[in-house]
């Protein structure tokens, strides 16, 4: 059963391999670190460096997932010394990070927080290692109607889980199914909203979609930032460097069970570890804060949702490597790389590509310890990372979405696409719109449209196949239970207390 | 009715999902294997969005605080120069436009001249050795490279 993982293995201990693993980890740290580039800008700024060097598919998603978990880690270092969160995931970590920060405890705080994401990261990587296989099993029997069934059960609780707005990630998550519509219809071979521009006919490319998305809409808010006279308080003394046992163990149960947490959101299609984050410190918050010490710099209070948020990022890779739905924004961009290899992740790609699932399994594990390594001892580099003003930081990403997005097809079209995508893109944060939901629509929306039409083409059109089967019927259940229920609980309840009184 | 930012949004997305669905019905099919068809999906999506805009025009939220006049026009002014950028790019070349680019984003983001002019050179010089050298990436040296030599 466990053969994809020995394979994993060998793929990811290549001299190669390990390397590439060690880069991103060292990378994704920087990325995350630095103010405003969080695990998704990292990965579309790297994506098509890694495409241009021509690396494997497997090594190049073992680059890309040591970006990623590197990233989570990186994430905490402004969270807790400047108490401006690196990426959604880390919002929580500012809760008692900071306070801890100000207390001259910054060293064992980022300490800490190492400790805490490579306990969450190896609990939920042994998770996935367990319970992908299982999953992939389950897939198999996944024909179109429960694949389609499967997405509108991810949609629901994107909507429900992400963000503070329903209505607008679902509407973002619309937005992102419609730029999935452009280029040749693969059915019919009809041109869908190309306006007569050769370069659209194969769709708007990923990586100008994620680049324009999210660098060059985080150039424009940073100006905006720079203009904002709040922040910059100074960074705090790191104080001591190590975290103590002492302090470690009375974290543990904080660490654990933030770890499951974790990985069950993750593990949910459509959330990420933003959700996890808060899940975790509100449950550890009802749990263990007998003296109210949450907030004020409470070790437990920063464990848990470090913990946490790194057990969604490896849990969200169980659904997009069984079913080839990305578990978060993140994983999305990862499935899309995937993509640009022509492999497509699902249930058989444990049997048919072992050496790409166990290989990026067996790089997590690795990866993970790196990421210990490298951040326990390292944290105070690190941190000087922060310290990079951002008129060096800015024209740095500018040149790398330009060169990225151009040495695809040496073309300018793409790079006044993605200027446009940009624009868009700030537009929309402005708004309060979360990109998550976008790039996660525009990732799904082809598969959700070819896998209704061949439903229908095997039924002839009738409907009825989309609910026939258990799964897809649970599915669907599930998914409406999903968008009612937080709609229907507190009526529910009113109602009841409005009956007692 | 109130002008929130959500009402206007609302009703952009509104004509957005009209323009999509007329668009899609206007779609010419010349063959078709199966039941669906191209037409039905992107339909089905403009009818979706436009229901879910109206819920937006109808109750919309907080507007959140919007740029002033001064750091609209420093926006515009960074959108210009990528622009800019993006149309010199292959006329003038990498290392010109990038240099150039660099000082301006630079500038824009309140860095003093001297620094401004040292990022300019120093991250060109640097990016141009790591796409060239290190990634195999051909860059764009500019149409005026033939003429001068």
């Amino acid at each position: 059963m466990f053969d994809f993982l020995i394979q994993g293995f060998g793929v990811a201990l290549t001299p190669l391999n390990l390397g590439l693993a060690f880069l991103g980890a060292l990378l994704g740290t920087l990325f995350g670190a630095l103010p405003g580039i969080g695990p998704i800008n990292g990965i579309a700024i790297l994506m098509p460096l890694a495409y241009t060097l021509g690396l494997p598919a497997e090594s190049a998603l073992i680059l890309l997932a040591g970006v990623y978990t590197g990233a989570e880690y990186g994430g905490r270092m402004s969270s807790i010394l400047l108490n401006v969160p690196g990426d959604a995931g880390a919002v929580m970590t500012t809760l008692d990070g900071h306070p801890l920060a100000k207390k001259g405890l910054a060293g064992p705080a980022l300490g800490l927080s190492a400790v805490s994401s490579f306990v969450g990261a190896t609990i939920a990587i042994i998770g996935l290692t367990l319970f992908a296989p299982l999953l992939a099993e389950v897939a198999v029997m996944f024909g179109p109607a429960e694949f389609f069934a499967l997405m509108v059960f991810a949609f629901a609780s994107m909507s429900v889980m992400m963000g503070k707005d329903p209505i607008k990630t679902a509407i973002g998550a619309v937005l992102g199914v419609m730029v999935a519509m452009v280029g040749v219809d693969s059915g019919t071979g009809v041109l869908r909203y190309t306006f007569g521009m050769a370069e659209l006919y194969d769709g708007i490319d990923f990586v100008v979609m994620i680049i324009g998305l999210f660098a060059i809409s985080e150039i424009l808010l940073m100006l905006e930032h720079a203009n904002r006279s709040d922040a910059d308080e100074g960074m705090p003394p790191l104080g001591r460097v190590m975290v103590s046992v002492k302090e470690l163990l009375f974290c543990k149960w904080a660490m654990l069970r933030s770890a499951l947490i974790g990985f069950i959101v993750g593990v949910l299609p459509g959330t990420g570890a933003s959700v996890a984050g808060a899940v975790a410190y509100t449950t550890e918050k009802r749990l263990s804060d007998k003296d109210n010490t949450f907030g004020t710099g409470d070790m437990r209070g920063l464990a848990a949702p470090e913990a946490a948020n790194n057990a969604a990022a490896a849990g969200s890779f169980v659904p997009m490597l069984t079913l080839g739905i990305p578990g978060s924004g993140t994983t999305a961009v990862l499935l899309g790389a995937l993509m640009l290899y022509n492999i497509t992740p699902g249930p058989m790609m444990f049997t048919e590509r072992p050496e790409v699932a166990g290989g990026l399994i067996a790089s997590l594990y690795i990866g993970n310890i790196v990421l210990l390594a490298l951040n326990l001892p390292l944290a105070g580099v690190f941190a000087r990372v922060l310290t990079i003003p951002r008129w060096v930081l800015v024209p740095g990403i500018a040149i790398l979405a330009f060169v990225g997005v151009y040495q695809l097809h040496s073309d300018l079209t793409a790079i006044y696409l993605m200027l446009i995508i940009g624009i868009v893109g700030y537009l929309l944060r402005k708004l309060g719109f979360s990109l998550a939901p976008v790039i996660l629509g525009y990732v799904l929306g082809g598969l959700m449209e070819d896998n209704l039409r061949r439903a229908l083409s095997i039924s002839g059109g009738d409907l009825g196949i989309l609910w026939q089967s258990g799964i897809s019927l649970g599915l669907w259940i599930a998914a409406a239970l999903l968008l009612t229920l937080p709609w229907l609980l507190p009526r529910l309840l009113s109602g009841k207390a409005t009956d007692k009184a | 009715m109130k002008l929130a930012a959500d009402r206007v949004l609302g009703i952009a997305l509104i004509g957005l999902a009209a323009f999509a669905a007329i668009f899609a019905l206007k779609l010419q099919i010349p063959f078709s294997y199966e039941p669906v068809g191209p037409k039905a999906f992107p339909l089905g999506l403009s009818i979706l969005l436009a229901a879910l805009s109206l819920v937006l025009v109808l109750r919309p939220g907080p507007s959140g605080s919007w740029p002033n006049k001064a750091l609209s026009l420093k926006l515009l002014a960074v959108l210009g120069v990528l622009l800019i950028y993006a149309l010199l790019f292959t006329r003038l070349g990498f290392l010109i436009t990038t240099c150039f680019t660099v000082l301006a984003l630079s500038r824009l983001f309140d860095a003093p001249w001297l620094k401004a002019l040292l990022a300019a050179v120093l991250m060109t010089a640097g990016s141009f050795l790591l796409f060239t050298q290190g990634l195999d990436i051909v860059l764009p040296w500019g149409y005026w490279m033939p003429v001068l030599g």
